[in-house]
């Protein structure tokens, strides 16, 4: 996409293009690489248990940082609000809490590990 | 702004979470005389005897970058008010602890609690104003009454302290 721009009363041409998935502005013979800022949103898995309840499926992390502690273990029931585990992200302590109830089918995490946003900590079933 | 006092806790970080669950509003302040259990990040224990100032602000619901920053400048606000308040030249070692003579005289942890957003947070610090004496750790602390040879009055640092914070939030929630 070729554009004409006036810059102080001095035309100049440019030129928009795509190039290895990112956006690339030619002003005269300048270029300029911005990454594209695409939406990454993911949906959340939902279960929906015997009692017709709904219940969200996986716990993720909100953020990247390290697990310091885990207080529960597969095959526990999870009521919404407990405690699951903490995470050390940011300088700061981070109490991770169950945003709906369920059982814990699989604990995807250990003390120590490193996990980034989005990552899946506890599978609920 | 309400204060909370206390003659001892376990940790005023603890407490001040407790008070959460019992629906204690933003800006509530516990204030222990001492910790039994005080800590810091990743669990490391912060000695609290009598004399120090130890203490837990219940902050407002907040993003986590902005607690990240509040955290950061909380350290930048108290050397200042150790500087300003003393005229010693306290270094923060970021993001959350302050020496004075190359020993820890202060620490900040702040603690969250997070389901899909941050659900509430919790800014304690353990600040060593008028300790005496550190068993078996006096190569590595300090408190402000040893270094500048007096007592120092726990209740208007605090207060000082707290007004800062607040402005501080004030300037990067907007």
């Amino acid at each position: 996409m070729k554009l004409k721009v006036k810059i102080k009363n001095k035309e100049c041409g440019i030129d928009i293009l795509e190039k290895d998935g990112k956006l690339l502005i030619k002003v005269g013979d300048k270029e300029f690489v911005f990454s594209l800022g695409e939406e990454k949103k993911e949906e959340d898995a939902i279960c929906v248990d015997s009692n017709g309840e709904c219940f969200l499926k996986e716990i993720k992390s909100f953020l990247s940082g390290s697990i310091s502690e885990v207080f529960l273990k597969e095959g526990d029931a999870v009521e919404k609000g407990q405690k699951v585990l903490t995470l050390s992200a940011m300088k700061m302590e981070n109490e991770i809490v169950a945003e709906s109830k369920g059982k814990i089918k699989k604990i995807m995490v250990e003390v120590g590990d490193k996990v980034k946003e989005e990552d899946i900590l506890i599978i609920l079933e | 702004m309400e204060i909370k006092k206390f003659q001892k806790l376990a940790s005023t970080n603890i407490k001040a979470k407790e008070l959460i669950e019992e629906g204690a509003s933003p800006w509530t302040v516990v204030v222990s005389q001492e910790q039994d259990s005080g800590y810091g990040r990743k669990g490391e224990k912060w000695i609290s005897p009598k004399g120090g100032l130890y203490f837990s602000v219940i902050l407002p619901k907040n993003n986590i970058d902005d607690l990240q920053l509040l955290t950061i400048l909380t350290a930048f606000v108290i050397a200042k008010i150790i500087k300003e308040e003393f005229n010693i030249e306290p270094l923060i070692k970021l993001p959350n602890d302050i020496l004075l003579n190359g020993k820890k005289i202060c620490g900040i942890l702040t603690e969250n609690v997070i389901g899909k957003d941050v659900k509430s947070s919790v800014m304690g610090v353990g600040l060593n104003t008028n300790t005496e004496s550190f068993p078996g750790l006096e190569n590595i602390a300090t408190s402000l009454s040893r270094e500048i040879g007096r007592k120092v009055d726990n209740d208007k640092i605090l207060e000082k302290i707290i007004e800062e914070i607040k402005k501080q939030l004030e300037v990067i929630s907007k």
